[in-house]
Order: structure tokens, then sequence, then C-alpha cells
């Protein structure tokens, strides 16, 4: 049933990270994807890429909420790259489609 | 026919729900020390802040009135013995009279039936009032054992408080007794006490201890199990309240007596 | 664990007893991952003992039930744990634990069976209430909350851990229509953003109508139909018709029960 196996890897894009997260985001292994969120962020401006989530869980949205603020609270810039439908759908059940800085792909995101 | 019957009908069914009721709790007891001791293997921890809560509300909260009412009690029993054993002329056994009676059985008594009103009451109330507002259908629900999360929590703090509080009641009713018939003695209260722990045994104490722990396991039990059972909205947790409290000093009195009755013999 | 098509809640042959009266008569029911269906009837139809039964508070007297899989009479602790981690219920009145604030009450299936950080947790409780549109409400005490608010805190709570299956017991009784219209919406978006299947049971037609894929009716412990809302509605079932028309029902006397019923002590 899994289409897309699920994936988390993080590309160094020259002091921009590139976070970009595929498959089924759930309780068992979102934690893992708040870990390479926050990891990123250490170093610079971070977007993650979603186009292959097929499903993303609270715990998922979660990791995306606490890197939003932590690049927040060290000025930098944090946003979310090509989001799926179900993620957006996610988002906007939460209203946070409208709390988010969206981008239709990477490019967008580094130019910002 | 019926009149022959129906009595007979009534204290068979009577019957019925007393050993139904011994049955469930006797459960309820296998279930907790289950939870308390295995629950962590199989996800339904025991948390610590729940018993510490219960140990709060079981043990501190009590600590005030049951000085006080150790304090009287030892008073109490320092008058009655003086009065008593002044008519053969042997009042300098009061000392051991109320050492030995106080620690064998009346601070284990008087702090059960206590804390049986404050705690085994509350604890019905609470399970009650939960099971009627589908509280505990909704930590079934969510895979929260509601006996692990509800019964085991508390059953584990009163193992630990009614025992220390006991303690505690001793020492009180026994400086209760000194204060009241060091006077009447001719002794200062300090040889009072000095010369009552020179009469007291291990034995004498751990016999108190030992009822408070069974006593500790019986309003517990009494109180959760009533509070699980309850039907019938506000009223219902009224009366279950009610009854555990009865059913608790009940059955702590006949305990007590079939504990006294083995080891004094 | 199972197949995509196995229905994710199967039940056969389901009776339930309550003393001497026989509430369900051998139902059978089942829904699919991704539906919505509602269990209609009126009251003493048996609904709410249906309800019981899939919920595993009851265990059945024959028959079986069987969620995501798992037969969950027969099955061990450990199963059931795994069963009720998928799933969330809303009770009728909330059952929101009085002695925990709201938020708490949110984040307790997480902080009881996850290992997530405390952060997560209380980012996912919270976002858990902006769903319900309690945005901020977190530090109440359940006995502040108004009717409506302890549903919607309820139905954050039963969301919690991101069920497959979500139960609803009457979303819309004792609320005021807009509060009720509103939950009806919310229902939907749940089942469209993440992925629910939802059972709901109710009395309120307007509302089983709107949100429903499927609709079973119960009554008197059998099922009379199970199917589409158009497919209800045209039914020409007269207790169907009945109950959708608000008619009284008709009472059928049975002299000789009715005599029993009237004259024997023990009845």
């Amino acid at each position: 049933m899994n289409a897309v196996e699920n994936t988390c890897v993080t590309e160094d894009l020259g002091g921009y990270a590139l976070v970009r997260v595929g498959g089924e985001v759930d309780l068992s292994w979102s934690q893992k994807v708040r870990d390479a969120i926050l990891a990123a962020l250490r170093g610079g401006d971070v977007g993650v890429e979603l186009s292959r989530v097929a499903y993303i869980d609270s715990s998922g949205i979660a990791a995306l909420v606490e890197g939003f603020q932590t690049a927040r609270g060290k000025g930098r810039r944090f946003a979310l790259i090509a989001a799926s439908k179900p993620v957006l759908a996610v988002l906007q059940l939460a209203r946070l489609d409208k709390v988010f800085v969206l981008f239709a792909d990477v490019e967008a995101a580094r130019a910002g | 026919m019926n009149t022959l019957t129906r009595p007979l009908e009534s204290l068979g069914r009577a019957t019925v729900h007393a050993f139904a009721g011994v049955g469930y709790a006797a459960a309820l007891l296998g279930e907790s020390l289950y939870f308390a001791v295995f629950g962590w293997r199989i996800g339904q921890p025991l948390r610590l802040r729940a018993v510490l809560e219960q140990m709060r509300q079981i043990g501190v909260d009590a600590l005030a009135i049951v000085t006080l009412l150790a304090l009287t009690i030892g008073v109490m029993l320092g008058i009655q013995f003086i009065a008593a054993l002044s008519e053969f002329g042997a009042q300098s056994q009061v000392v051991v009279a109320v050492a030995k009676s106080v620690t064998r059985e009346f601070g284990a008594l008087i702090t059960a039936i206590l804390v049986a009103g404050r705690s085994g009451s509350a604890l019905a109330a609470r399970i009650g009032s939960m099971s009627v507002s589908q509280e505990v259908d909704a930590l079934a629900t969510m895979g929260i054992e509601p006996v692990r999360y509800l019964a085991a929590p508390a059953l584990i703090a009163m193992l630990v408080m009614l025992p220390v509080l006991t303690i505690l009641a001793d020492a009180v009713a026994i400086l209760g007794a000194a204060l009241y018939s060091s006077p009447a003695l001719n002794v200062t209260p300090a040889a009072y006490i000095s010369q009552t722990l020179s009469l007291l045994s291990a034995g004498d104490v751990w016999q108190g201890i030992a009822k408070s722990a069974v006593f500790a396991v019986l309003i517990t039990l009494i109180g959760v199990s009533t509070g699980f059972s309850v039907a019938g909205g506000a009223e219902g947790v009224g009366r279950a309240t009610t009854r555990a409290v009865v059913l608790s000093i009940c059955w702590i009195i006949v305990v007590d007596m079939i504990f006294s009755f083995f080891l004094n013999r | 664990m199972t197949s995509a098509s196995a229905p994710l809640i199967d039940v056969t042959k389901l009776e339930a007893w309550y003393g001497r009266r026989r509430i369900l008569n051998g139902v059978d029911f089942a829904v699919n991952a991704g539906e919505i269906r509602v269990i209609m009837g009126g009251s003493g139809s048996g609904k709410s003992t249906l309800l019981r039964h899939l919920l595993g508070l009851h265990k059945p007297r024959s028959g079986t039930v069987r969620l995501l899989g798992v037969d969950i009479a027969r099955a061990s602790e450990r199963e059931l744990l795994a069963v009720r981690r998928q799933i969330g219920v809303s009770f009728q009145g909330g059952a929101l634990l009085t002695s925990l604030s709201v938020g708490d009450n949110v984040a307790l299936p997480l902080r009881e069976h996850t290992n997530l950080d405390e952060a997560t947790i209380r980012i996912m409780s919270r976002l858990k209430l902006e769903v319900v549109n309690l945005g901020g409400f977190q530090d109440l005490m359940p006995a502040q909350l108004s009717g409506g608010m302890v549903k919607r805190a309820a139905l954050a709570r039963a969301i919690a851990m991101d069920p497959k299956l979500l139960f609803f017991d009457e979303p819309s009784a004792g609320l005021d229509p807009v509060v009720s219209a509103e939950l009806d919406e919310l229902i939907l978006r749940l089942r469209d953003a993440l992925r629910m299947t939802i059972v709901v049971v109710t009395h309120e037609l307007e509302s089983a109508f709107k949100i429903a894929d499927s609709i079973t009716v119960l009554d008197q412990g059998d099922i009379l139909m199970t199917g589409t809302v158009d497919a209800v509605r045209h039914c020409d079932n007269e207790r169907i018709q009945d109950l959708l028309n608000r008619r009284p029902r008709e009472i059928q006397v049975d002299a000789d029960a009715y005599l029993k019923r009237l004259t024997e002590e023990a009845a």
C-alpha cells in the first residue's frame, strides 16, 4: 500500500538546508522528522519539502510547528515547500496554512 | 409457598451478592497488585505521580486530625485505666496497660476508622461519580485500564500511609496518656515515656502495623469496588459513599477482632 | 495487519441481553475504511448497546465483534491495547476527567501511550483544540465549559492520537442548531483531512442525512436496513418511514403477554 517509502533526508544546498520528507508521517517515526528539522535549523535557513508525503498525522505537524517556532526564535527562515494535498488538508483543518510560509518549489523558497 | 420461600430467597440472594462482592474485591486486589508490579511491561505503568498525590490526600492531609484524635484517645485511656486499676491498688500497671492497648489495638483501629471515613468515602465518591459520568468508560476506551489508573495508586498509597499514620497515632496516644496520668502516678512525663519504651516489645508495635496494612487493603478495596459498581446517578453516588464507610468500618472491627484473637492466644 | 479491503468494523450475529431482556437480536454490522456510518434509531432501539459492544465495554453474549481485524472479546491485553490506541471515542456527555484541565485531558492519551517529547505533546494537544475551535482554552477545567464546548473538547481528546476509527455518541444532543451544524461540518473535515473512519450514533435525522455515507437503522434490537442516505429516505419500510416522519409507532398488543405482564409477580 505504501507507494513511497518513509524517508527523511537533509540536503545542504550551500547555506540552505532542505529536508526532504516522504511517505506516511505518523507517530511511529515522526520524532525522526522532528530531530532532522531541529538539527537542520542549527545551520541556517531551512525548507521542508513535502511533495511526496502521502499522509501526515498531528505528531508530524507538531514537528513542523516546533521547527517553525524555533526558526523564528533564531531569526531564520523556515518554509514548507510543495506541500502535497494530504499535508495541505491537515494544515487547513487546523488553519495552519495561514501560519506557515508555503512555497511551490525550492527555488522560490530560497529566493524567499 | 411464597411467605415461606421469600425470606429464604432474599437471604440466598443476599448471600450470592455478598460472595460476588468479595470475589470482585479479590479480583480488584489481584489486578491492582498486578498492574503495580508488571503494569509497565504491558503498557499500563503505575504512575509515581498518581501514587504521591494519593499519599498526600490519604496521609498528609489526615495528619492533623489523626494527631488530635490519638491525643484524645490517649488521655481517655489514661483516665479509664487510672480509675479502673486504682480500685485494685494497681495504679502502677497503668503504663503497661496503656502501652499495650494503644500499640496493639487502638492506634491501628482509630486510624483505620478515621481514614475509612475520610479516604474510603472519598475513593467511593470519586470513582462513583466517574462511573456515572462515563469517565471510567472513557478511560477504558482510551486504553487506560481504570483499575490501573484509579485503584492501584490508591492501594499502594494506602498501604504506605496507613501504617505510617498508625505509628504516629501510637506515639501521640502514649504522649497523651503520659501527660494526663504522670501527675496521678507521681512521675514526670519523661519518666512515664521511658518506662513505656522499656515495657514495649517490638512485637506489640508490629501487631498494630500488621493490622493497619490489612485495614489499608480493606478500606481501598471497599471504597474502590463500591465506587466502580455505582449505578443510578447522583443518588447512587451518595448511597455508595455511605455504604463504603459503613462496610469498611464493620470489616475493620470484625477483622481486628479476629486478628486479636489469633495473635494473643 | 488487515488488508485494505477488509472492513474496519465487522460484527457478526451479535446478541446482547440486559437481564432477561434481549436488546440485540443477532446483529450483523460492517463498516469499511474511510466511511462515515450513522447508526440511527429511536430510544430503546439498542443503538447505545451496540455502541458499547463496539467499544469493548460489554462482552457479547454470543456473536463476535472485530475491530481492525481483532476479535475484541478474545484478544489478549496487548492486542486490545493496540486496537484501543487506534480508536477514539467522544461520549455523549463528554466524559472529560473533571480533575484534569482541558489541555491535560486532551494530552492524556498521548502522555499514557507515547514517549513523545513533552513539547511535541503540548503542540499536538493544543493543535487538536484549535481544530475544534477551542484554541487557548487548555487551562480551563471541564466544569468551566459550556455544553457545546465540553462536546468539542471531548472530540479533541478523541482525536488526540490521530485514531483510524472515531466513534461519536450523539454529537448534537443538547446543543443548539448552530453548534451542532458546526460539529457536523467538523466530522466531515476530519474524515477528509485525517482519513478517519467515523461511526456516529444519533437520533437526529438532519445531522444524520448531512454527514452519513451510509446509515444503519436499528429498531428494537434488529437492523431494519443499511444503505445510503437516499436509499434510507426512499425506503418503503413502515417503521423507517415512522422514524423519518416522527410518527408515533403503532404498538401491537398481544393479549396473553399483556395480561401476563400486568398480573404475574415475577414478570
